[in-house]
């Protein structure tokens, strides 16, 4: 109920914008030039492979060079429906669904013509191929600025992917009692893609885990005395009461000329696992010459994979790390697991980045277990800020698909990062700074046998949107149902 | 009438001599001030109670990039709540000149920000609470105009109004009262609105504290580091001013009272008011920086007498594109002063000028790094957006700056606004030097520390920075690296003076075993030697070290050697 009137605003912002643009059906243009090329649209949606229970997506040419844009959408039954307002195409809600309803497994044709000093030029036709897949309809993320040090509002906040609807499941600010030392919340995480079983960590001010346990709240610390830190980086096992985190002593430096601006890196990092119910922690792995970090489950919960640093060479063990920090490169490694014993076995290597002179981070493994997904740069354990990263995928079975290729999840000279699979294994997700080299963005790729498709961004109600948030899209995760527990009920926990 | 009409017009020509003086003040205020166009700036904006004026605030506020234009919209403002206050009193003959008092408070809020303009992050501030007070009048007025048995109405109203007109909504039902016997069912409903806040937390703005949603809108200075209650004073004198008017007014049409008005008012914003040179020359040196106009820096520059490190920066950046840093810098003076703040607010040269100082020495990604913290902060206002719109463009991040570029465009005066060229000189020096990764030095003293390390560079103009900053630290080791290459670099070429002054003292205090011998003038080795001997001499008589050095600024403040030997700051 307070969620609705608190989102009222949204609605609020979302319809005037709508009542302003005015869904409309304009005729296509009489007469036209044809040019060869695909529609500059923004955001580029040509031959994208979409799920049939995604949002309207709305694009626009670009304003500086256009003065209108009209769109024709021929679904597969010959059915036809034109949009366009300015140099923005916005499909109503209705007649979008209905238009991937008939399209599923198959094709929408776009066509789209464009004004431009006067004249109208007609582009190539492209296609929106819908697939049979459905997408998880929730997907979470923290709203922050692509900040350095200083930061201040930020929140964590859902959104349903099935239309434009956003709200907020945390802020930073409610709980804040030290304006001095602020307050910073982040590492979202759910059981299993569902939120009855969640977490995020609330640092500095007022500081601690808010855990969600079968839908109770309750705020822990998961620092001990033995640990480096309290939990950081999580992974709730997809049975158990269990959740691996990785502790870190993380630090970061800017670059002076470097186009990544910012390095971010380890100076210690291990693994602990938490205990839930007996509100235990067990160390995990704590080698202290190297750095392990971000765990991850397999969905059988019988193994825990993690990224481990390799050895540095002789030379620069004792050198800062201001100047090792290009050298340090991390395997993706795992663990087998004994969840009634609570016992983790030999450490077994599952990919050797480092003999490619590449470092790995950020595992995820699909949903039926086949293959593992992961985000790889030259070097380092955060590629979100390393322009060169991509996400990468292996098989690790064998049903794996021989012939993997997930080229389009990846942009040319952007970083793409923080990898996740919909709970149908068919739609992958990741974070890309794509369009800017700083603000990062929500793409989703169709995944099937192996093969990706052309990745597309979040649909937003209005396409330029993307462009005026001043904010990233950081750590998207999907989920299956969103979280029910309103902003205040998670701020009692701090009273 | 004569005494009111005559008030008026001395409280009017004080008004535009006060906004006059304030020109650049109102300029940095649009300049400042965050408003971003997109659904999700407006969802937050609008999430809070009082947002909607915040967010009208905030669009006239860009009106102040005319500062002329600006001030006459909130005069205009002020001018309306005089008339409607009066109308809503129902103020008679000499105590109408009551309404001046809550303009008087409004005036005094514009000009005592002081160095709070830089990173005070409440939304619209400079029309919303002038705008909040009109609607609130306005409402008193038609109030009072409905018939009394309808009354209860405006004092439900109250309630549901509180998310737009916040504080006002209550001022307006407790003025309401006062100017009538309520009935008992007015009495219910006033009481009801002493829960307003908490009835709203609840019902809306659960996603906030309750402290943020009590008392909404009223103006609190306060951020991570410092905290103010001077800055709130006028806000509460207004308030209570007002409602002490319906009880008062009766007693108060009296032929002196326009006059008393008038003076309390003039005296209160005079007091309250921040006024020092180096605050407005700073204001102006940024702004003719930030438009590449160096005469006008530099301009300013030789008239200050106790410069701030912000204008001794400026200076020196206009300097090097003028191509005169070493000939004129010290000769001008590089001693910094602090700023007059009696606030002790942490604003420095960091958050005054240094991203433009940084994008002007080429340091790009110190420069949008800088921008970005302060941005984060005080919010995406005109300054930081251009400034980071440069850094993108310089860098060839076309797409990053034109995010940037989109967000500006929707704002009135900056439709057209697109980033310059990049001059060679930035150019140069952001090519001088290879990357490297720091920490968060982010102190006034980075950028001479940084600089004064480019000695490798082959560049003539980085080679001369160096030399430069080296000359700023007082460091010999510095001095003597940068001096061999500024030799290699300028072969054939004159020395400046100030560097043959350095030059001379660092062979005679702090020689390198390796000499770098280069032909100083008989002239200028007799004046050093003449500094020792004054120097030696004032410092017998028992002369302190601030007396010495005002008995020597005469004869030798525009050499090197007295701003080594005397000035304070050491960077």
């Amino acid at each position: 109920m307070k969620r609705n009137i608190l989102s009222c605003c949204q609605i609020l912002a979302v319809a005037l914008l709508l009542l302003s643009s005015c869904v409309s059906h304009p005729d296509v243009p009489s007469e036209s030039k044809k040019t060869d090329s695909l529609p500059a649209i923004y955001p580029d949606y040509c031959d994208v492979t979409i799920p049939y229970n995604i949002a309207p997506l709305n694009f626009m040419l670009p304003a500086a060079e256009y003065s209108a844009c009209v769109a024709r959408f021929t679904t597969p039954d010959g059915k036809q429906q034109t949009y366009g307002k300015g140099v923005k195409v916005l499909i109503a809600d209705d007649e979008w669904r209905e238009m991937l309803e008939g399209a599923k497994g198959k094709s929408i044709m776009v066509e789209v013509w464009g004004e431009k000093q006067g004249q109208w030029l007609a582009f190539s036709p492209f296609e929106l191929h819908v697939a049979a897949d459905p997408i998880d309809e929730y997907l979470s993320y923290r709203l922050i600025e692509p900040t350095y040090v200083a930061w201040s509002y930020m929140s964590i906040a859902q959104r349903n992917v099935t239309n434009f609807d956003e709200n907020e499941i945390f802020n930073n600010a409610i709980t804040c009692n030290n304006r001095e030392k602020g307050q910073c919340i982040n590492c979202h995480s759910y059981q299993n893609y569902k939120t009855d079983n969640m977490l995020f960590h609330v640092r500095l001010s007022n500081s601690g885990t808010v855990l969600v346990n079968d839908g109770k709240v309750s705020k822990v610390n998961l620092k001990r005395d033995y640990t480096i830190s309290s939990g950081v980086y999580p992974s709730w096992h997809p049975t158990e009461k269990l959740i691996a985190f990785s502790t870190n002593l993380t630090r970061q430096a800017f670059h002076t000329a470097n186009s990544n601006k910012i390095e971010v890196y380890d100076l210690e990092s291990d693994m602990i696992l938490y205990d839930i119910e007996k509100d235990s922690v067990i160390v995990v792995s704590n080698d202290p010459e190297l750095l392990e970090v971000y765990p991850t489950w397999s969905p059988d919960g019988q193994y825990l994979y993690y990224c481990k640093s390799v050895p540095l060479p002789e030379e620069m063990r004792d050198k800062d790390i201001r100047t090792t920090y290009p050298k340090i490169q991390y395997n993706l490694y795992r663990k087998s697991f004994d969840a009634e014993g609570l016992r983790f076995g030999e450490e077994e290597l599952v990919y050797d980045a480092a003999s490619l002179d590449k470092s790995a981070t950020l595992p995820r493994i699909s949903p039926d277990g086949h293959y593992l997904l992961f985000a790889q740069g030259h070097y380092g354990c955060f590629h979100s800020r390393h322009s060169e990263a991509d996400i990468e995928c292996i098989g690790i079975d064998d049903e794996a698909s021989e012939n993997i290729d997930i080229r389009g999840v990846n942009s040319d000279g952007f970083s793409e990062s923080y990898p996740s699979w919909s709970s149908n294994g068919r739609w992958i997700m990741c974070a890309s700074r794509r369009y800017d080299g700083n603000y990062s963005r929500v793409y989703f790729t169709y995944f099937n046998n192996g093969k990706a498709a052309k990745a597309f961004l979040l649909p937003q109600a209005d396409p330029e949107n993307n462009t005026f948030l001043l904010k990233s899209y950081n750590r998207p995760e999907f989920m299956v149902e969103p979280v029910t527990i309103s902003v205040e009920e998670f701020s009692r926990v701090f009273d | 009438m004569v005494s009111l009409y005559g008030s008026l017009l001395a409280f009017i020509a004080f008004v535009v001599y006060i906004l006059f003086n304030n020109q650049e003040v109102l300029y940095t205020a649009h300049d400042r001030s965050e408003l971003l166009y997109g659904v999700t700036f407006f969802t937050r904006i609008m999430s809070q109670p009082f947002a909607a004026l915040q967010y009208v605030g905030g669009w006239l506020t860009q009106f102040l990039y005319y500062p002329a234009l600006g001030a006459s919209m909130l005069v205009a403002i002020w001018v309306l709540i005089f008339i409607v206050g009066i109308k809503a009193f129902q103020l008679k003959g000499g105590s109408s000149a009551l309404m001046l008092l809550p303009v008087a408070c409004l005036l005094t809020s514009v000009v005592d920000l002081g160095y709070w303009i830089y990173f005070f992050t409440i939304r619209g501030y400079w029309f919303s609470q002038s705008v909040g007070l009109l609607l609130m009048l306005l409402l008193l007025w038609f109030a009072r105009a409905t018939p009394r048995k309808w009354h209860f109405v405006w004092y439900i109203s109250g309630f549901i109004l509180y998310p737009l007109l916040g504080w006002f909504a209550l001022l307006f039902v407790l003025c309401l009262a006062l100017t009538e016997k309520p009935s008992w069912q007015e009495i219910v409903c006033f009481l009801i609105l002493v829960s307003t806040a908490d009835i709203w937390h609840s019902l809306a703005y659960s996603n906030m504290k309750l402290e943020d949603v009590t008392m909404a809108g009223f103006p609190r200075f306060a951020t991570p580091s410092d905290v103010s209650t001077r800055l709130s004073v006028p806000f509460w004198i207004m308030a209570s001013v007002i409602v002490l008017i319906p009880l008062t007014k009766r007693f108060l049409d009296k032929w002196f009272v326009p006059a008393l008005c008038v003076v309390a008012s003039i005296t209160f914003t005079s007091t309250f008011m921040f006024s020092d040179e180096n605050y407005i020359n700073e204001m102006r040196m940024t702004r003719s920086a930030e438009a590449n106009n160096w005469r006008e820096v530099v301009t300013i520059a030789e008239t200050a007498k106790r410069p701030t490190i912000s204008m001794i920066m400026l200076k020196n950046v206009a300097l090097m594109h003028e191509g005169t840093l070493l000939e004129r810098s010290f000769p001008m003076g590089n001693e910094a002063y602090n700023k007059f703040d009696p606030d002790s607010v942490h604003v420095s040269f960091l958050e005054i000028a240094a991203p433009v100082t940084y994008y002007n020495y080429g340091m790009l990604n110190e420069a949008f790094r800088l921008s970005f913290e302060c941005a984060v902060q005080a919010g995406f206002s005109p300054a930081y957006l251009k400034m980071l719109a440069r850094c993108a463009h310089a860098n060839g991040e076309d797409n990053l700056a034109n995010r940037y570029i989109e967000q500006l465009h929707r704002h009135p005066f900056y439709k057209d606004w697109q980033p310059e060229k990049v001059s060679e000189k930035i150019k140069e020096l952001h090519n001088a030097y290879p990357d490297e990764i720091t920490g968060v030095e982010s102190s006034d003293g980075y950028i001479v520390t940084s600089i004064s390390l480019w000695y490798d560079s082959d560049s003539k103009l980085a080679s001369e920075q160096a030399l430069f900053f080296s000359m700023m630290r007082r460091d010999s080791k510095r001095f003597w690296a940068s001096f061999r290459k500024f030799v290699k670099t300028h072969m054939g070429e004159e020395f400046p003076i100030p560097v043959a002054e350095a030059y001379i003292m660092y062979m005679d205090k702090a020689p390198e075993n390796k000499k770098v011998i280069i032909p100083v003038s008989e002239t200028l080795y007799e004046r050093y030697k003449q500094f020792w001997a004054s120097l030696e001499n004032n410092v017998k008589s028992g002369l302190d070290r601030e007396a010495v050095a005002e008995k020597m600024r005469h004869d030798y403040g525009d050499t090197y050697w007295y701003y080594n030997i005397f000035s304070r700051r050491v960077y």
